[in-house]
Formats: structure tokens, C-alpha cells, sequence
């Protein structure tokens, strides 16, 4: 097995993100931990979370603007309404996911957020709302004859 | 350019065919030619971006590689379907490096003993001029190379050895389904799957990580020609196997009426046209280029096409049609929610020789079933999250309505005016478009109602009410017969060994070389044709 990595010509001699927003981007994830509450411990996400944003770079070098975009868009709106309101708007505001992306906002919710949501789920996110051991795209494990099974079977009850 | 052995298309045929002949002879030389292109394999930011967009297919980096719809008023499309029945390609195959195995679902079932005596049994299609026992060894050699985890007491149809793998438990989604089939008396079995599991022996191939994005596995650990083949050529130390992609094979050369001396074709990255020689032809380029070669390839000696004097080459075309039944149950108490994304509980009952005459088929509980439903739409828990529903209504929903499928493939006879050949148009990939001319039998509909009452039964005995009618797919995933295999040149166009009549080294190795295609997919049988090609074409290279 060896993993293969793409990288867009266009972010050859590329500056790196800066750390800040990588920073800013982790307290999306974190927000959204919290305002779901269905993952505890996100910290120990972090480095995926950042290694999910290079991949995404890798492959649409916009993603650098996207994400440097998305933390001044929120860095204004906490500003503005605080942090609690600010995160209940960008998850749930449902103008910012018309598509395309039209505002600020938008953006940020429909590439970063959402995008955010979906890496966060496959890392165990999915668990709290159902008692599933496995989702689709969460990587279980393998199945090990004598082992219990890498998700919910019909010799067991739900979990 | 020449070369010993030329395998036109790199599919799971050419691998596992020149797997064989390598395993014989690591210096044997062998040319495959693929019309495609190369797709990144295991690539973590392909993943991701495949991930985040919820599996979508048209996500994947092999997406572009798919014939497009047939035209439309303002879509210029590919291909023409001319027959009474629609039977799409779009989404059916995949012109690239390592064929349609790059996207295929891995189901792995053998045929049954009945099923290579159709004609005899039922008086429609055709036999094959080998049986069940003569290929079971190659099914299980196939079971081996592709690595299959399935049920090795499962002896429906009898088996001489286990599977490499065990098969996978019975999810928690199929309960419902399994207790209901179980009640009604019919009979369940694992779907054998095409996933490696965990060996004590030293393996190229990692397990399956139950990741739930099979379309593009990170691991490999769903077999791929495509990892196979480069596997071959990175690690294998065959100093003689080339595989020359981007190229477009235009026609079969013929030396004399007995004869190929190689092909014409066009290397589309320098533009050039080249004839390679080659000792042995093997046509492996599908069900339905592989007829579409042979037809354009005319000469003085085959004014119709080789091997078509009989005008049989491209017809009898035939796939399965897919049925997919659903139902919605009220609630959800046990939070049932799809946790893989390939199938672990079938039912075989009617793949049997009592439904042989009106048709068999098989029903699949789907690993999508069990989705919640909002709003009459299904939902996953991210999309749930990414439509803003806040946690309370989310735990509600997942207890809430959700929808159930039962999916199945039923078999159906070929028939002679049934189709496929050249349109002189290129595609995108290079190759000569396609005409399809299908109709389906006028019983279709009977036997579907038919299955319909069944399903219907499963569905009550879930405590679900049934959504409709079916959709049904014609798409031509299974499509096969079209370069039949039959005892004789009046009846098909390749023999039981696939070398076609009155051509001495020129071969057919996809599934156009089925008479029929029962009610279950084609990979596995086509895998075990080409192993015993290769068993075949060794012994000959031996011979002094």
C-alpha cells in the first residue's frame, strides 16, 4: 500500500497557509464539536484537521484564499454578534447555502464549514447521534475473524 | 513493434490473464493496450475531495471517463440507442487504465450449474460448451486472485475449496430484511465480496478498513485492475510486460484467413500510427468493444469483420436489468443507519432452476438502506448537520421515517436482433462511438410484477409500506454475448478455449464470450475465463 498525493502545479513556490488561520480554521472545528456536541475531545483532531486543509489546497489551490477569507468573514462577525452567534449563524443561517455562494458567509459556510462538517463526522462525529459503530467514510477497521466486527451486526445489540 | 503475446484492453481480464501467463513464464513477453488513460490511485487528496462531496460520482477523478448520455435536444451526448429499449452506457463502464474495475461494486458470485444449460433446460439463449465442474477450480483460482470473503459453507453451488476470506457478518441494517425473507421461507446468504481481509501471509494488498467510500478505496483493499497491473509493473520483476495506454487499437491485422498478424492503431500522445506484430491476439476490451473491433476489422479475408461470416459478432447483446423496490417504515428505534457501502445479505432463492425458464434473479439488501427520511428526502447525519438542523431534531430524525430498499438483478435470455456496432463518430476517449439496438421481450413487465409480489411480502414482513413502482435500470454494467462462446461457427463466434472459428491465435477474453449471464454479475466468471485462457496459453508455450 502507498498513498499517492497530488499537487496543483499552481501552488509550486506558494506561500504556506499562515498559522493563524489555521488556528482560526481549528475553532471551526471546534465550534462545531460544540455546537453539535457530538464529538468530545476535538483537540485531538487538530493535526488531521490541518493535514485535511493541505490535501484540499493540494488539490484546488483557491482553497488558500478560501480559508484566509473565511477568517476574516468570521472574524467580523464575532465582532459583531459574538462568538456563540456568530458560529448558530454560519451553521444554521440558511441563505449562507444557496448555491453558488453570493456572500461572505456563504463561502465560508458552504467550503469550509460544511466541508468541515463532512471531515468531522468521518472522524467519529456520526456516533453520538446514532449508536453506529461505522459511516460511511469513517475508516472502522478491518474485520478480524474472532474480533468484534468494525460495525453493528445482527448477533448484537445496538450499541 | 512486436511482441509475443498483444491483450487489447486492461481490465480485469488482461491482468489476471497475464498474471497467469507471468506466474508460468516471468519472462513471457506481453503487450497490453489500453485506449484510456492513467487515474491516481490511493491518493489521500482524490479521497478527501470524493468524501466531502458525500460520495458523489461525479466527484471521482475517474468520472470523466464514463461514455456521456445519449444526445438530447441540447446536450450533444454519445453513443445513439435506436432500439425500444433505453440501455445506457453513461455510468455503465469506464474507458481507463484498468477498465470498469476501477468503479465496479466487487459482487462476487459464481454462476450455478443450470445456469451452462440454459437452452437445454428452458429452450432459450444458448449453452455453454463447458460446465459447471470444468470451471469450478478456475472459479476458485479466481476467488483467489481478485480476493473474495464469502461463506465457504455456502455449498449453493458447490465449492472445492474455501474463499481466501471469510465473509463479512450480517450488518445490523439487515436484520429487518433477513428476518423477513428468513419468515417467508426464503433462503439468505453473504454476498461474496471482492474486499481483502486479513492474512498471515505477506500481501501487497491491505484488508479492507470497512472505510465506506469503495468507489475510490484509499487502501486498494477492493480488488482494481489498475493497482494489480501497477503492481506487476513496479514490483513484479517482469522484465517483458509493457502496458502502452493512451492508445487506440483500429483494427486486427490478418497475415492470411487463418491468421492475425497483429494491429493498427493509434498512439493519440504522439499522434503516430503504428502496426505492432504479435505471435497471439487477445481481444479484452468488453462486451462491447471487443465485437466492435472484430467488426471493423475487414479484410479481403473477412470481407464482414473477423470471425463475423456468420453475422454473429455484436449480436445477442444483453445486461441486467437492475430493480431497485422501495418502502418507507415509520420509525427507527434501533437509530439504523448504513454503516458500509457494499452489500453483506443476499438471497439466491430464485436463482434457481424452477425460475430458470421465466427468469432468475437475485434481491440484495442495499448497504444504503435504513436512510433517514426529512421531509420525504434522505439524509445523511452530515447532511443533516450541513442543512442546519439543530442536535434535538437530529436524534429525533434518525429515530424517525427511513427509507428501505431491496435491490436485484433479474436474468434475461439474448436474443439475435439485439445488438451493438460501430457509429463512425469518435469519442472523447478515441474510440468509435457505439449504436445499441435493444429491446426487451414483452414478458418483461409480467415477470417483474411477479418479483414485485415477492418483494412486496418482504416488505410487509419488515413493517414497511411499499413507495411506488420499481426503478428499473438497463444500464449495461453486465452487458455480455456478444462474441458468444458456442461448440460450433453457425452457433457462436469463439470456442470453449475463446480462440475465435477459423482464426488460429486470435481470442476473445471479456464477457462477450458468455452464451448467457444467469442471474448474477459477470467479474468473477470473467475472471475465471481468463485464468484458464492463460492456464491454456501456458501449456501451449510449453509444448515443445
Amino acid at each position: 500500500m502507498y498513498q499517492q498525493q497530488v499537487n496543483h502545479p499552481a501552488n509550486l513556490g506558494a506561500e504556506p497557509l499562515a498559522t493563524e488561520v489555521y488556528e482560526a480554521m481549528y475553532e471551526v472545528f471546534e465550534q462545531i464539536s460544540t455546537f453539535w456536541g457530538n464529538l468530545p475531545a476535538p483537540q485531538q483532531y487538530k493535526s488531521r484537521l490541518f493535514v485535511f486543509m493541505d490535501n484540499r489546497i493540494r488539490l484546488h489551490p483557491e482553497y488558500r484564499s478560501i480559508y484566509t477569507q473565511a477568517k476574516h468573514t468570521l472574524d467580523a462577525l464575532i465582532a459583531e454578534v459574538g462568538k456563540a452567534q456568530a458560529y448558530k449563524t454560519l451553521f444554521t443561517d440558511p441563505a449562507a447555502n444557496q448555491s453558488p455562494p453570493e456572500t461572505p458567509l456563504a463561502l465560508a459556510r458552504q467550503k469550509v464549514s460544511n466541508e468541515f462538517i463532512a471531515f468531522q463526522v468521518s472522524q467519529g462525529g456520526f456516533k453520538a447521534f446514532t449508536g453506529a459503530v461505522n459511516y460511511l467514510s469513517y475508516i472502522a477497521g478491518a474485520f478480524i475473524p474472532g474480533e468484534p466486527a468494525p460495525y453493528r451486526t445482527t448477533q448484537e445489540s445496538p450499541r | 513493434m512486436n511482441t509475443d503475446v498483444l491483450i487489447i484492453g486492461s481490465g480485469v481480464a488482461a491482468a489476471a490473464l497475464a498474471s497467469r501467463l507471468l506466474q508460468d513464464d516471468p519472462q513471457r513477453d506481453i503487450l497490453i493496450i489500453e485506449a484510456g488513460t492513467r487515474v491516481k490511485m490511493q491518493d489521500q487528496a482524490l479521497w478527501d475531495d470524493f468524501m466531502v462531496s458525500g460520495n458523489a460520482y461525479a466527484k471521482l477523478p475517474y468520472y470523466k471517463y464514463n461514455d456521456l448520455a445519449y444526445p438530447e435536444r441540447d446536450a450533444p451526448g454519445e453513443n445513439r440507442n435506436v432500439g425500444a429499449t433505453v440501455v445506457p452506457l453513461a455510468g455503465a463502464r469506464v474507458m481507463t487504465y484498468g477498465g470498469s474495475t476501477i468503479h465496479w461494486g466487487g459482487w462476487s458470485f459464481r454462476l450455478k450449474a443450470e445456469d451452462f444449460r440454459l437452452k437445454s433446460n428452458t429452450g432459450q439463449g444458448a449453452d455453454w460448451p463447458l460446465d459447471y465442474a470444468e470451471l469450478e477450480p478456475y472459479y476458485h483460482q479466481a476467488e483467489c486472485y481478485i480476493g473474495v470473503s464469502g461463506d465457504s459453507s455456502d455449498q449453493d453451488p458447490p465449492r472445492s475449496a474455501d474463499y481466501p476470506f471469510p465473509a463479512f457478518p450480517y450488518t445490523l441494517e439487515d436484520q429487518p430484511a433477513h428476518q423477513a425473507m428468513t419468515a417467508l421461507g426464503m433462503s439468505t446468504a453473504h454476498v461474496p465480496i471482492a474486499r481483502h481481509g486479513s492474512t498471515d501471509t505477506t500481501s501487497r494488498h491491505a484488508p479492507c478498513k470497512t472505510t465506506g467510500t469503495c468507489k475510490y478505496c484509499p487502501f486498494g483493499a477492493r480488488y482494481a485492475a489498475p493497482n494489480y497491473l501497477n503492481d506487476m509493473l513496479d514490483w513484479g520483476n517482469f522484465p517483458n510486460l509493457r502496458v502502452l495506454d493512451n492508445c487506440v487499437v483500429e483494427e486486427v491485422l490478418m497475415a492470411s484467413k487463418q491468421r492475425a498478424s497483429g494491429v493498427a492503431c493509434l498512439d493519440k500522445m504522439s499522434g503516430q500510427r503504428l502496426t505492432i506484430d504479435a505471435s497471439t491476439v487477445i481481444v479484452a476490451g468488453g462486451a462491447i468493444e471487443s465485437p466492435k473491433l472484430l467488426l471493423r476489422s475487414r479484410s479481403a479475408y473477412w470481407p464482414n469483420g473477423v470471425g463475423n461470416d456468420h453475422d454473429l459478432v455484436g449480436r445477442y447483446f444483453i445486461t441486467h436489468p437492475y430493480f431497485i423496490f422501495t418502502a418507507t417504515v415509520d420509525d427507527n428505534p434501533q437509530r439504523l443507519q448504513p454503516e458500509m457501502d457494499f452489500p453483506t445479505l443476499c438471497s439466491r432463492y430464485f436463482d434457481s432452476p424452477q425460475e430458470q425458464a421465466k427468469g432468475k434473479f437475485i434481491l440484495i439488501n442495499p448497504p444504503s438502506t435504513y436512510t433517514s427520511l426529512v421531509n420525504g428526502k434522505t439524509l445523511s447525519i452530515a447532511q443533516m448537520m450541513q442543512s442546519g438542523m439543530l442536535r434535538a431534531d437530529i436524534d429525533a430524525a434518525v429515530r424517525g421515517p427511513a427509507q428501505v430498499q431491496i435491490h436485484g438483478m433479474l436474468e434475461i435470455p439474448s436474443e439475435y436482433h439485439n445488438r451493438v456496432t460501430n457509429l463512425d463518430i469518435r469519442n472523447r476517449i478515441g474510440l468509435p462511438e457505439t449504436i445499441v439496438d435493444y429491446s426487451q421481450s414483452p414478458d418483461f413487465n409480467t415477470r417483474i410484477q411477479e418479483i414485485g409480489d415477492h418483494i412486496a411480502k418482504i416488505f410487509e414482513g419488515m413493517g414497511a409500506t411499499p413507495a411506488g413502482p420499481p426503478s428499473i435500470s438497463w444500464r449495461a454494467d453486465h452487458s455480455a454475448c456478444t462474441c458468444r462462446m458456442a461448440d460450433n461457427a453457425q452457433d457462436g463466434v469463439i470456442d470453449k478455449h475463446l480462440k475465435l472459428f477459423g482464426v488460429d491465435n486470435l481470442y476473445v477474453c471479456s464477457n462477450a464470450a458468455f452464451p448467457n449471464t444467469g442471474a448474477v454479475n459477470p467479474t468473477l466468471t470473467l475472471t475465471a475465463l481468463a485464468l484458464r485462457l492463460g492456464e491454456h496459453l501456458a501449456a501451449a508455450a510449453r509444448k515443445p
